[in-house]
């Protein structure tokens, strides 16, 4: 019995972990490329669409997980789309009521969490294999893993372009913002070297 | 028989799901669309106070103004606003109108006097312009620009003094398409606008 409570706390513990860093969603698997390089200008804007990503990941896991038994498998992705899509409306109207701000400066990329490939991939890889429990701490960890990199990707880049993070000054006045951080190229420059120093202190341990 | 039975057994889920989330999408919709609503008119209320520093309060024009959009192909529907002031007063009329930008539709709110003869100002309800570039057109220097200048054929030239109130606008540096999109936006959707009104009464008749 003890041996089956330890077996589950370790199982739940891998899967936290594995959002978190060893299957990290961007910097491992590539994925959602697109919310990681259009709304990573700033930190607010990425934590926003990174709660928003733990919302309806949270939310399509918990139900893709309860429906797992009736699922036909040719159906399974059109039942997937129509969940993620369902939490996604609620998420944007949120934000349009109670953030419209927010809203305007992340425009079509909240709508385009539906087609945001780590929601539907968890929903197919973990939650319509597993148990809640699993399923839950899955979305946990791969949402707080994809909030942190946004976030970690915004906050160079918005101290970079502008020399503010949350809009608080944080270099020296000597200090000459860097537009070309604020925009696309900066995203790919950011991205790239971050990627390249994931896999640089990581290599060998593959 | 068959069929219809197959269909259920293989659908049944599907259309329980759609059905529950339908309801839960309904329900969502159903609680926060006034708040939507209000947001959208705060805004627009705030950026027309700050064209409109006379104006009291902004009361909507029932009649609708139609205009044409991009190039012909498109008609757009535009709300007019009436700015009232002291002794209610008409102290000018505000309205949002869009046009093509350099990466997306730029939506300006702008504000003309009581006589549509001079232009209020504008202010950008929404855009996607280059940060740092093309969003200069929110900056106060292009924006000033505008504010006084007679509503007509505005022309864009590439130097000239920014400060001087006439139909001729200074282009920003390094944003010309931007510049040259609210220019357009001026020419083409508010000269329709004027043109409507005058056909519906509404102005040149001394309400």
């Amino acid at each position: 019995m003890a041996d089956k409570a330890r077996g589950s706390s370790d199982l739940y513990k891998e899967t936290l972990l594995a959002g978190l860093w060893r299957e990290n969603p961007v910097f491992r698997l590539l994925l959602g490329m697109c919310p990681t390089l259009a709304v990573t200008a700033a930190v607010k804007p990425a934590l926003t669409m990174g709660c928003c990503v733990i919302f309806v990941l949270l939310c399509s896991n918990i139900i893709v997980s309860l429906m797992r038994n009736l699922l036909k498998p040719h159906l399974r992705i059109l039942m997937f789309t129509l969940t993620i899509a369902t939490f996604v409306t609620i998420a944007d109207l949120f934000l349009r009521a109670y953030f419209p701000d927010m809203s305007e400066t992340l425009g079509p990329y909240v709508p385009l969490i539906i087609v945001n490939c780590i929601i539907i991939c968890r929903a197919e890889a973990c939650a319509s294999k597993n148990g809640l429990a699993v399923s839950i701490i899955d979305a946990v960890g791969m949402g707080v893993g994809f909030t942190g990199t946004l976030c970690v990707l915004a906050g160079v880049r918005e101290v970079l372009a502008t020399g503010m993070i949350f809009e608080v000054p944080v270099m020296p006045g000597a200090f000459v913002p860097w537009a070309a951080m604020g925009m696309p190229v900066g995203a790919f420059i950011t991205l790239g070297l971050m990627l390249g120093l994931v896999n640089l202190t990581s290599k060998g341990r593959a | 028989m068959d069929k219809v039975r197959h269909f259920v057994e293989q659908s049944w889920l599907l259309i329980v799901s759609a059905f529950f989330f339908g309801l839960l999408l309904a329900g969502t919709d159903y609680a926060l669309a006034p708040t939507i609503r209000q947001n959208r008119i705060d805004k627009l209320n705030r950026l027309a106070k700050g064209l409109l520093a006379e104006a009291e309060h902004f009361i909507e024009v029932e009649e609708k103004i139609e205009i044409e959009s991009g190039k012909g192909k498109s008609k757009e529907e535009i709300t007019i606003y009436k700015a009232v002031g002291e002794g209610e007063q008409c102290v000018g009329w505000s309205f949002s109108v869009g046009g093509p930008g350099f990466q997306g539709t730029i939506y300006l709110v702008v504000g003309v006097d009581a006589g549509f003869e001079k232009l209020a100002g504008y202010r950008v309800l929404s855009s996607t312009e280059t940060p740092g570039f093309g969003d200069k057109i929110k900056y106060d220097y292009f924006r000033e620009q505008f504010e006084g200048a007679p509503v007509g054929e505005l022309k864009l030239v590439s130097t000239g003094k920014p400060e001087k109130i006439d139909s001729e606008i200074v282009a920003i540096s390094g944003a010309t398409i931007s510049s040259e999109a609210v220019v357009a936006i001026m020419n083409d959707s508010v000269l329709q606008v004027k043109e409507r009104m005058r056909k519906k009464g509404l102005i040149d008749n001394g309400r």
